[in-house]
């Protein structure tokens, strides 16, 4: 069990800095997802923490001790790997069993841990059999079985559940919960999947371009979200956003009219100034449209596609140019329109500078 | 659907017209040492064709040793051979393995100068070769001079690169989150991995030892110390020599080389073909 | 990680000791030996004793004239049939596949020894196997190792039987590295098997013929058993004479290891050189 901290992490090949000064802590016990898209820098952070990177700057330490010069082995931590990494000429008891083996664990205590783990995971009848010829779900198993005999203070998940198929991701991620209320150990995971993100984490940390975006719990994310970017990476379908300009300043904030409809406007209680005619984004979220006449203003945008999924619909529609994407429940006994209108209530808008800086 | 099966067959008759006599014309030198190696030596100089052998192959053996020590010549053709190959893998392989898996300061040098020199004729070095080991270590008719000069081949080194730096690279990391040290992820690890590229590069690195001659020829011409292509080298040329006694002995080294390619013939296969084919 | 660096080195050190110990070296080594002379005791340096000299030896134009025409005749022809070999024997056709592929790849682990002396014993003029058979059919003798045109031939015949095979495994490997899919295509546009060759296969395979001319031409560049073995070295009077083993006859049966030196260079150079004109002229067209 141990905390763990980072300051000012920097990691840089040669002239080329792919993780800009981190800074985060996260808690005893915390599952914490590092979420980002490809190339934001979130396995370079997490192969830090395990010490299969090294740190150009900055301080990681786990359990109060500065980690920068320990060897992966000697940080309390266990890994699983995207490509779970078992060991392919081995057993699956002997993948279990080879790293404490190596490191002259006694054969006894050895022996019990893998017990444990096999008996934790269920997968006592898979171990004489090698990887190749277990399933994807049951080599998943095993890398977490592999962590799990290290007795580890800190587990770490580098995207685990990517080669799985849609079914068995989400089977895997209910035991991956499972499992860490179980153990109750850190874990931190990394995933490009902000569904996984939402569904696990006790704490989010939002990545892009080698800079932390955001840090919280996911609720908080989704309701809160610090700027434009993590406005867009969580929640699904994504928030939709279109073009704004700020037409009157008023004592307590601004006007705002949409640029492809002048007369659409929402009247925005802000604390930061800001100057008539500049542009500005507004985001709302698919599922937060009203029913027309509900919201502050009405909306009319032309229908292209509608997905009905049952329980809702998606209608994917054009607004001068910019696509919306507007949830509707019940749709089905609408009929298919070329028009939709509905309802923006200004409580669920948000608003965005040109820099993507949340305005409130 | 009949003239299309015509016409292959048509094909397929031509193919082996003119496949069957190039295949005989090419076995046909070793089907004569075979047949040379098992007839008395006025057999093979008389003026009928014969194609067939017959049974003096022990006697030719006998006047060849009585030639050469030819004996005493394939058991150090062998050992020499056998220390060769494990010593070159080793190297090669430890070698391969720190150039796929690690960054270090002079890694991209030492590619570039193995990748620049790979191509140059071994004439190029033989004279410095054999200045410093004859004249400079005083190691002229060691076991040391056969082995250790030739271990610079470093077509291995490539080859196992190239294999190591093909394996998940997740495999390595893992192993050394469980605290595996390094030397025992590559023992424990990458060369159980790596065995049938192994296989491929001994046979290759085998087969360059045996069949060795000018370095042997240069370094160790002693009599009691040459290799056997040496050793039957020196017969070639002489007068008074038993010719059915020079068969055997190219059959004595053929013949064991001939063995390993039938039975690993996939691994020499590989062997050959991976330089072209990246 | 720095503790994982030094593991590198620890790695690649053994290795790397013999390598610059016994290649990297002596090509340096024997740059500096070609600017000496090594008939004076101690050594001197001379630009002339060496370098002057090989350029006004009769014997080093000869021995060049000799490797160049081995070279110009005998790497087209030995590529060319490698490649049939290697078509013949990817034709899904072909039946008793594993013998034909015996009988053209043994020859490439036969050592050159003992394929030298089958060679010799073959080709000998009075009762070779090869003279009785020519003279079986009605035809005269040819006295392969007196006849400087004859020997040569010989010498010829003998490095094509030995590595043809080896070629044609090199290229066999291109050919199956082609996916079926091509030719499937091809066959559906109506493209005949020949054409499917020439404009299919041939300019696929052309990275792969052009790695086969690299190799045969530095170990052509230094050709030496077979000369030095099947016609008795070099001979009819240094008829058969290849650069390799005049270098091999000045540095260890005259023991002028810096004019050797110098003919060691010239070999690498020339192969270096030729092998890049080639490499050009490959990758010109794309």
């Amino acid at each position: 069990m141990a905390k763990i901290k980072l300051e000012n992490v920097v990691k840089s090949f040669g002239a080329y800095q792919v993780v800009h000064g981190a800074n985060l802590e996260i808690e005893d016990g915390e599952f914490t997802v590092f979420v980002g898209p490809s190339g934001c820098g979130k396995s370079t952070l997490l192969r830090m923490i395990a010490g299969l990177e090294d740190i150009s700057a900055g301080t990681i330490s786990i359990g109060g001790k500065v980690v920068n010069d320990t060897e992966p082995s000697d940080r309390g931590i266990a890994m699983v790997f995207q490509s779970y990494a078992l060991y392919p000429h081995m057993t699956v008891r002997r993948n279990l069993s080879f790293g404490l083996e190596m490191n002259g664990n006694s054969k006894a205590d050895t022996a019990r841990r893998v017990a444990l783990a096999a008996n934790i995971l269920q997968i006592n009848e898979l171990m004489d059999r090698r990887p190749a010829q277990l399933s994807g779900g049951q080599r998943q198993r095993v890398a977490i079985g592999r962590a799990i005999v290290r007795e580890p203070q800190v587990f770490l998940f580098d995207e685990p559940l990517s080669n799985l198929d849609a079914e068995l991701r989400v089977q895997m991620r209910v035991e991956i919960s499972k499992l860490h209320k179980q153990l109750g150990t850190t874990m931190i995971y990394v995933t490009h999947d902000q569904t996984e993100a939402m569904t696990l984490a006790d704490k989010i940390v939002v990545l892009r371009a080698g800079h932390i975006e955001q840090v919280g719990a996911p609720l908080d994310l989704y309701d809160d979200p610090a700027n434009q970017f993590v406005a867009g990476f969580v929640g699904s379908p994504k928030m939709n956003f279109l073009k704004a300009d700020v037409v009157e300043k008023t004592p307590d904030g601004a006007v705002v009219a949409l640029s492809s409809d002048r007369k659409v406007r929402f009247a925005f209680p802000l604390s930061t100034e800001i100057s008539e005619g500049a542009s500005v984004t507004l985001g709302i979220r698919p599922e937060h449209f009203a029913p027309p006449g509900e919201g502050d203003a009405d909306l009319t945008v032309a229908v292209e596609v509608a997905e009905h999924l049952g329980n809702t619909s998606y209608v994917h529609a054009s607004l001068a140019g910019e696509t919306v994407v507007i949830e509707q429940p019940e749709s089905r006994h609408r009929g298919d329109r070329r028009h939709l209108t509905v309802g923006v209530p200004v409580g669920r808008l948000f608003l965005f500078d040109q820099t993507g800086n949340r305005l409130r | 659907m009949k003239s299309k099966s015509r016409s292959l067959l048509v094909q397929k008759i031509a193919l082996h017209l003119v496949l069957t006599p190039l295949a005989i014309v090419w076995l046909f030198p070793l089907w004569m040492m075979f047949v040379f190696s098992t007839m008395p030596d006025h057999g093979i100089f008389s003026p009928e064709i014969v194609l067939w052998p017959s049974g003096e192959f022990a006697a030719n053996f006998r006047n060849l040793q009585a030639d050469t020590n030819f004996i005493r010549a394939m058991f150090i053709s062998i050992t020499v051979a056998i220390i060769y190959t494990a010593l070159s893998v080793m190297l090669t392989s430890m070698a391969g393995w720190a150039l796929a898996r690690y960054r270090f300061a002079g890694r991209t040098m030492v590619v570039a100068i193995i990748l620049g020199t790979i191509t140059l004729p071994f004439a190029v070095v033989v004279i410095p070769q054999f200045i410093m080991v004859a004249r400079e270590f005083k190691l002229a008719n060691t076991w040391i001079a056969l082995i250790v000069p030739p271990l610079f081949n470093s077509l291995g080194v490539l080859f196992m690169r190239q294999a190591f730096s093909m394996m998940p690279g997740e495999l390595f990391d893992a192993a050394r989150v469980e605290g595996v040290r390094e030397w025992r992820i590559f023992l424990h690890i990458a060369l159980p991995l790596a065995r049938p590229t192994m296989a491929a590069l001994a046979i290759i690195l085998f087969l360059s030892s045996w069949n060795n001659y000018l370095w042997p020829l240069l370094i160790n011409s002693r009599p009691n110390m040459m290799t056997a292509p040496v050793a039957l080298g020196t017969l070639i040329g002489l007068t008074r020599v038993s010719w059915g006694g020079i068969m055997v002995g190219a059959v004595l080294l053929t013949a064991p080389v001939l063995v390993v390619f039938v039975f690993l013939q996939r691994h020499f296969i590989a062997g050959i073909s991976a330089g072209a084919v990246k | 990680m720095l503790s994982r660096n030094r593991a590198a080195y620890a790695f690649l050190a053994p290795y790397l000791l013999i390598f610059v110990t016994f290649w990297l070296w002596p090509i340096i080594n024997s740059l500096l030996i070609s600017f000496q002379n090594t008939r004076v005791n101690p050594w001197r340096f001379s630009l002339s004793a060496n370098w002057g000299r090989l350029f006004g030896d009769p014997a080093f134009y000869n021995a060049l004239y000799n490797t160049l025409i081995i070279l110009v005749i005998q790497v087209p022809v030995m590529i060319a049939l490698a490649t049939v070999m290697a078509v013949l024997l990817n034709s899904p056709l072909l039946k008793a596949r594993p013998l034909y592929r015996f009988a053209f790849f043994a020859p490439v682990v036969v050592g050159e020894v003992a394929y030298a002396a089958v060679f010799r014993l073959m080709f000998s003029a009075d009762f070779g196997i090869i003279n009785k058979l020519i003279t079986s059919v009605g035809l005269s003798p040819v006295s392969w190792f007196d006849n400087a045109n004859a020997a040569m031939a010989l010498v010829i015949i003998a490095i094509t039987w030995r590595w043809a095979g080896y070629n044609a495994i090199i290229l066999l490997a291109g050919l199956q590295s082609i996916p079926d899919d091509v030719y499937e295509a091809a066959t559906l546009d109506r493209v005949s098997k020949f054409q499917q060759f020439v404009h299919i296969t041939l300019p696929l395979l052309k990275p792969i013929i052009s790695f086969c001319v690299v190799l045969s031409v530095i170990g052509t560049m230094q050709l030496f058993t077979e000369p030095f073995l099947i016609t008795n070295r070099g001979g009819p009077g240094g008829g058969t004479e290849t650069l390799g083993l005049l270098l091999y006859r000045q540095g260890f049966t005259s023991l002028n290891f810096g004019y050797a030196s110098a003919i060691a260079y010239t070999i690498a150079g020339l192969a270096v050189a030729i092998s890049l004109l080639n490499l050009m002229l490959g990758g010109e067209k794309k």
